[in-house]
């Protein structure tokens, strides 16, 4: 796209605002909430664990492989702690890596927070497998403190 | 382009934890950061985890963005990683490994994302130009992007404006559009010197 140059006859013109206008409709507006609430972080001390596993990605790039069908697993990753999760048959079992005892807060965008506690290596469970979507925050006897994003199972 | 002096405010309004100037600079850029992922045909659901993490590192970073005008750059390349973070979690045990070929997108360069970055500040621009154009003039341009067009006689009912009117009106308004400061550093130079920024290489 070259500069709006006094060179673009009038009908470019057009099309050009046609393009803006129509790039901003195209953007879900819980897209745009979702964007305006992540503000929201400023004011927490937690750092974001980003999703670095799927198991439903990874079902989707190893189609043929039917082992790894069975159970749904991720893994959220922040700079000092990994968060590994699967879901089994009616609860969500996760561990904390490095290994140790933490406080795990589940957070349903709408619902009351649980919070539970992951044992001495790093266990924890939560029954039952929550609904929607919801996100898990997790504070370590050490004092870190780490956030998932959004997670929908 | 990248020295846009009502970003550089934004940011430091921002630093200061003004919620109005974050939920500016969303409504401008949310478009970029939809249509990189849309470049990488990211579901809906990666779309927003990506989002996520885009947004969370600004409001983490914002701080230390070395150049607040920058921003829009920052923005188009952070979520060009994070899509490619996406792609990644196929593989649990490889986090570094770039995705298998068979799941990489067509264009998903860095030449490409630099287009749809030029193309997000323009249409920024072009959004704020048309925001504060005369009433009567927002009317009828947006009447005649609809997709698809109207009919003269449709937008001339519509609007009770004559038919013959609409051509002489666009032009108008069309220029008053040109006219913007928003569009200004979209413009060459006023006295020829006519300098098109390449931007295909």
């Amino acid at each position: 796209m070259s500069a709006v140059s006094s060179g673009l006859t009038d009908d470019e013109l057009l099309e050009a605002l046609q393009r803006a206008v129509s790039a901003r409709a195209a953007v879900p507006p819980d897209f745009v909430a979702a964007a305006r609430d992540a503000f929201a972080w400023h004011n927490i001390d937690a750092e974001l664990a980003r999703l670095t596993y799927d198991s439903r990605n990874a079902e989707h790039a190893l189609a043929t492989r039917t082992e790894a069908a069975s159970i749904r697993a991720l893994t959220f990753t922040s700079g000092r702690l990994t968060i590994e999760l699967e879901v089994a048959q009616d609860s969500l079992v996760g561990q904390i890596v490095p290994a140790q005892p933490a406080m795990v807060s589940v957070l349903p965008r709408a619902g009351d927070e649980i919070v539970i506690t992951a044992d001495e290596i790093g266990c924890f469970s939560v029954e039952p497998i929550p609904h929607g979507q919801f996100r898990l925050r997790c504070q370590t006897s050490a004092g870190v403190e780490t956030m998932t994003g959004w997670i929908t199972l | 382009m990248r020295d846009d002096p009502s970003v550089i405010a934004l940011v430091e309004r921002v630093c200061d934890g003004d919620q109005d100037a974050w939920d500016e600079i969303v409504e401008r850029y949310s478009p970029l950061v939809w249509a990189i992922c849309a470049r990488f045909q990211l579901s809906r659901t990666d779309t927003d985890d990506v989002a996520q993490g885009v947004w969370v590192m600004l409001v983490e970073n914002i701080r230390n963005l070395r150049q607040p005008a920058a921003l829009p750059g920052w923005l188009a390349t952070t979520t060009r990683n994070e899509c490619l973070r996406i792609l990644r979690t196929a593989r649990r045990y490889d986090p570094d490994g770039l995705p298998a070929e068979d799941l990489m997108p067509p264009d998903t360069s860095e030449r490409a994302i630099e287009e749809d970055l030029i193309e997000a500040e323009l249409n920024v621009a072009l959004r704020a130009a048309f925001a504060e154009l005369p009433e009567a003039c927002h009317k009828l341009l947006s009447m005649l992007i609809q997709d698809p067009p109207p009919s003269y006689a449709e937008v001339s009912s519509s609007l009770g404006m004559r038919v013959g009117s609409i051509g002489p009106t666009r032009a108008r308004c069309l220029a008053h559009l040109r006219r913007s400061p928003h569009l200004a550093v979209f413009l060459p130079e006023r006295a020829g010197a006519i300098e098109v920024k390449e931007t295909g290489r």
